[in-house]
């Protein structure tokens, strides 16, 4: 089996199975984030790929199930009720489902430093228009507004993700990721990019955020250091902060859904990032019944749930409220927040690089960071991804 | 006499202007070299609370040896393996094959010989880069993916063009005289290449052997593509891991940094000269 | 035919006797043997691949199914696309100038360091440094050294250098030079210092004698004399900047970023086909690569004749 590095709680999941079934072990191993997707491919061309496999759902897996390499499984052989629909949908196609929640739910959150925006008289941000003003305030007190890795496309993607569901509605992308290039025409794309325009334009990534790299940790030790206010991540985040610096996860650190937008057409309770990762199960296994055994009985059972929540980390199984209601670490708010956001977002949007086939995904983050570097105008950016997606 | 002394003054003034000018030069130079080195050490020894707020270039007011432990902890001894077996596999089929091709084709001085030498020098000019996606896909067909074996075989060939290309150039200034001696003494090819051409060929074997360990020691390519599995990555790839895993933690990626680069520190510090003359090797003669 | 031939003449040495006859046979035969395990294995990864993606650059292939004809659709798209010319722009800008950068400066340590002398000899250790470290561990220490918030930046007094050296899309390129440089410039110093110890001292005496300055004995003598150590150096660095990729890899953290700006051939080629898995595409790109490398050492060996086969003692 397959997975990404610091996945404690799987590798803990798979420690139980091999003690309970020593004749049959699972062998486990773990990847760095950048190489684990081409990693992956690369494995199933050379038809080397493991039995189970890590990865986000989205248009990266429906690549795979187009190829005949993934094993739908039924609820029949795993349980699927147990699981949040709304992540289930990441990972269905057609009607059948490719793999099983390995992971906490990661929707996308604004964190913020306390202290930072304590000093500078700012509010959290409600609104995209709260959210410029605080840029405005926090630049002015010679912090760096929100700090972002733009260096490794990603993080910027995010701000167009929500952006976009703000401005158009989830409707636009659902469009796109079904096949239909032409929601990329939709005049909601072109409003995104101009409002990451006007973010950036208004200096709210400070000078250097283009040369920020998430892998080297620096715009998470930003915003612990109190060098900047702000940082929009996933939820995965959380963990890095409390490990990194546990003092300021304890009295600083502060988080709010990403802002809304008056006059636009989206769900302000919209959420978007990775609904949950998955474990699907490769097509030319030859160990199927014992991998269906273990996505059975080991992944997201009850004691993983426990680790999750202990971990601050909220699994993506229903009827959570009675678990959450007896937490009783430093991370009980976090989690009911993280909860409470989830179950009352109509729309849980997976980021967008992997809801696309893989083809596109490097258009896309190229297309994302030249728009954030305002090296295209923003009409540019839609246009370029329609051509990309023809 | 005054028309004696006025060209000495000028001429002094000229000299500590030059003087001043190559000191300064050698100071920048020289600062520009050592100063990111002294970094990359003083970073590797710091913890991660000190790292986010010392001054980069203070010496570490805690220093502590726990990123090397982590790195150590983190498979390192593996991965140095790796790179030391897929090294002298490498260097030992690419120096022994060259050597022979080396020879015959300075013995054979025939259309064909011609015709070997010149492919050699077409396989200067190919950037390795450019043919990754067949090497990938052939070794993909030969069951080699992910093995240790398909990294030595493509960085030995790749290797071999300049091998060739070197010994061929030392073979050749080795005495007609030396060889036609043997001959009358009824010598086959064989006995002339192993009793007479290789121990000759000694220096430049050195020097092609630190030449071609120093590609593959340090090449990315074939690994980052060839291989997958942790237990088969050699140190530069595991240095890529090092910096995902450890994500957050950039002393830890600098201790590794520094580990990897220990051995060649070895290397120059037991066999400098051997080192300098491989580097530059044949293309210095 | 030619055996007999001989044979039938008279003997007037011992090549032509029959025996050796047999012998040369014998001789032919184990000198191909001796050629055929270099030829078998550069053959195989070598020649065979450089055909290989000429052939695949015309297939279709997203690495996961099987391998289809694809026609000339790989080629009118790789020409057709700017960035495939924006990417070979980069290309001849990074060789260019890393070798206007990495000549004066591989020049000038070269002719400080070939006199002997303890401190010179220290300087020297010293400037060695970089050739310990692969292009992976350079990558990853400038990397993090020139991060803006916590690299050398952060440095009191050094704040002017907290920019984002590597995340401005027009300093980028420029960064990567800089660290091309600083990775290879000592491995030229020392050629330069080989080809300046080879000087006959005789020489600089003789022009000492004749009252010669050492800014005149320099231009006069040592510049001429380094005429081949020079195109020798400036052949590997024209020829050899095609293959940074790993530096620029590490550096733009696999995406050749920001936007676009460091993508040269290599990686725009590595992105293609490892990223966005489009074989055929990549393979495209890869053979306009081998094009620019067989131009590139076409031009250099006709302009150097580094390559000659006969005599190779001076250029080699």
């Amino acid at each position: 089996m397959w997975a990404l590095n610091d996945q404690t709680i799987l590798k803990e999941s798979v420690d139980a199975y091999n003690k309970d079934h020593p004749d049959q072990k699972i062998t486990l191993r773990m990847f760095a984030n950048d190489d684990y997707k081409q990693k992956l491919r690369v494995a199933f061309g050379a038809n080397q790929a493991p039995d189970l496999f890590f990865n986000w759902g989205g248009g990266a897996l429906d690549d795979y199930v187009k190829a005949g390499k993934v094993k739908a499984v039924t609820d029949a052989q795993v349980d699927l009720l147990r699981f949040t629909p709304s992540v289930l949908k990441s990972a269905t196609f057609d009607g059948e489902t490719y793999g099983v929640p390995a992971n906490g739910l990661a929707p996308v959150v604004l964190y913020y430093n306390k202290k930072v925006l304590k000093d500078a008289g700012v509010e959290p941000p409600k609104t995209y228009a709260g959210l410029l003003a605080a840029v405005k305030k926090l630049k002015g007190d010679g912090v760096i507004p929100i700090s972002l890795a733009a260096n490794s496309k990603w993080p910027t993607l995010m701000y167009l993700e929500y952006l976009l569901d703000r401005v158009g509605g989830s409707d636009v992308f659902d469009r796109i990721a079904g096949g239909d290039p032409s929601g990329w025409k939709d005049p909601a794309v072109t409003g995104a990019a101009t409002r990451l325009q006007e973010l950036a334009g208004a200096g709210a990534f400070g000078d250097n955020a283009s040369s920020v790299n998430y892998d080297q940790g620096a715009s998470t030790a930003l915003l612990y250091t109190g060098k900047a206010g702000m940082e929009l991540m996933g939820t995965w985040e959380y963990a890095n902060l409390v490990k990194a610096a546990p003092d300021f996860a304890k009295k600083n650190l502060g988080y709010v859904a990403f802002p809304s937008l008056s006059g636009g057409k989206g769900d302000p309770k919209d959420i978007v990032g990775n609904p949950s990762n998955f474990l699907s199960l490769n097509a030319a296994s030859k160990n199927k019944s014992a991998a269906l055994t273990y996505l059975k009985d080991y992944v997201m059972n009850g004691d993983q749930v426990d680790a999750y929540l202990a971990a601050g980390s909220v699994p993506p199984v229903n009827g959570l409220d009675s678990k959450l209601a007896a937490v009783k670490s430093d991370d009980k708010s976090w989690l009911a927040f993280v909860y409470k956001l989830v179950q009352d977002s109509p729309n849980f949007q997976l980021s967008w690089d992997q809801a696309l086939p893989s083809d596109q995904a490097d258009p896309l983050l190229t297309n994302v960071d030249k728009s954030f570097l305002r090296q295209i105008k923003p009409e540019e950016f839609g246009a370029n991804m329609y051509k990309a997606a023809q | 006499m005054s028309t004696a002394t006025a060209p000495r003054r000028t001429l002094t003034a000229v000299t500590t202007l030059r003087r001043t000018v190559t000191g300064g030069a050698t100071f920048v130079w020289t600062a520009l070299v050592v100063v990111p080195v002294y970094w990359l050490v003083v970073t590797s020894l710091r913890g991660s609370t000190d790292f986010t707020t010392a001054s980069p270039l203070a010496p570490p007011a805690h220093p502590t040896l726990d990123n090397y432990r982590t790195v150590l902890d983190g498979g390192f001894t593996t991965y140095l393996l790796n790179s030391v077996v897929v090294t002298a596999a490498a260097v030992a089929i690419t120096v022994v094959v060259a050597l022979m091709a080396a020879f015959s084709i300075v013995r054979h001085t025939n259309r064909w010989s011609r015709l070997t030498f010149r492919l050699y020098l077409l396989g200067l000019a190919i950037p390795l880069q450019a043919v990754i996606i067949p090497v990938y896909l052939l070794i993909i067909r030969m069951h080699m993916y992910d093995s240790l074996l398909a990294i030595v075989l493509p960085s030995a060939a790749f290797a071999l063009p300049v091998t060739v290309m070197i010994l061929v150039s030392f073979l050749r200034d080795v005495p007609r005289s030396l060889f036609e001696a043997m001959v009358v003494d009824g010598a086959g090819d064989w006995r002339m290449l192993f009793s007479l051409a290789a121990p000759l060929a000694r220096p430049a074997l050195m020097t092609v052997a630190v030449y071609d360990g120093l590609q593959v020691w340090n090449g990315f390519l074939f690994p980052l593509i060839l291989t997958q599995s942790g237990d088969k990555a050699v140190l530069p790839l595991a240095l890529t891991l090092f910096r995902g895993q450890f994500g957050i933690d950039v002393p830890a990626t600098m201790a590794a940094v520094v580990l990897s680069t220990l051995p060649m520190l070895v290397v120059f510090v037991l066999a400098r000269r051997q080192l300098v003359a491989g580097l530059t090797a044949g293309f210095s003669k | 035919m030619a055996t007999v031939v001989r044979t039938s003449r008279p003997v007037v040495s011992h090549r032509a006797r029959p025996g050796a006859a047999r012998g040369g046979r014998r001789r032919r035969f184990s000198g191909l043997l001796m050629a055929a395990p270099a030829l078998l294995l550069f053959g195989l990864f070598g020649l065979v691949p450089l055909v290989g993606v000429l052939v695949l650059s015309l297939a279709r292939w997203d690495g996961l199914g099987s391998v289809g004809w694809a026609g000339l659709a790989n080629w009118t798209g790789v020409l057709g696309d700017g960035a495939t010319w924006q990417a070979l722009w980069l290309t001849l800008k990074v060789m260019v100038v890393s070798w206007l950068v990495q000549t004066p400066l591989a020049l000038a340590t070269g002719v400080f360091q070939a006199p002997r002398g303890r401190l010179r000899a220290l300087f020297a250790v010293l400037w060695f440094l970089p050739l310990l470290l692969s292009a992976v561990a350079i990558g990853l220490t400038w990397q993090a050294l020139l991060d803006p918030s916590f690299g050398i930046g952060a440095t009191p007094g050094l704040h002017w250098l907290a920019q984002p050296l590597l995340g401005s899309p027009d300093l980028a390129l420029y960064t990567v030079i800089f660290v091309i440089a600083w990775q290879f410039t000592p491995f030229h110093a020392l050629l330069y210092q080989a080809g300046i110890r080879q000087i006959p001292v005789s020489l600089h005496e003789a022009a000492a004698i004749d009252g010669a300055g050492p800014v005149t004995r320099f231009l006069r003598i040592t510049l001429p004399q380094l005429k081949y150590t020079f195109v020798t150096s400036s052949t590997l660095m024209l020829v050899g900047s095609l293959t940074y990729f790993d530096l620029i890899f590490v550096l733009s953290g696999g995406t050749g970023g920001p936007g676009t700006a460091t993508r040269v051939l290599p990686l725009a080629m590595y992105i293609t086909g490892f990223q966005a898995h489009d074989m055929g595409r990549a393979s495209a790109i890869a053979t306009l690569l081998v094009v620019f490398g067989l131009a590139l050492s076409l031009l250099t060996t006709r302009l150097s004749g580094f390559t000659r086969m006969d005599s190779q003692q001076e250029g080699l």
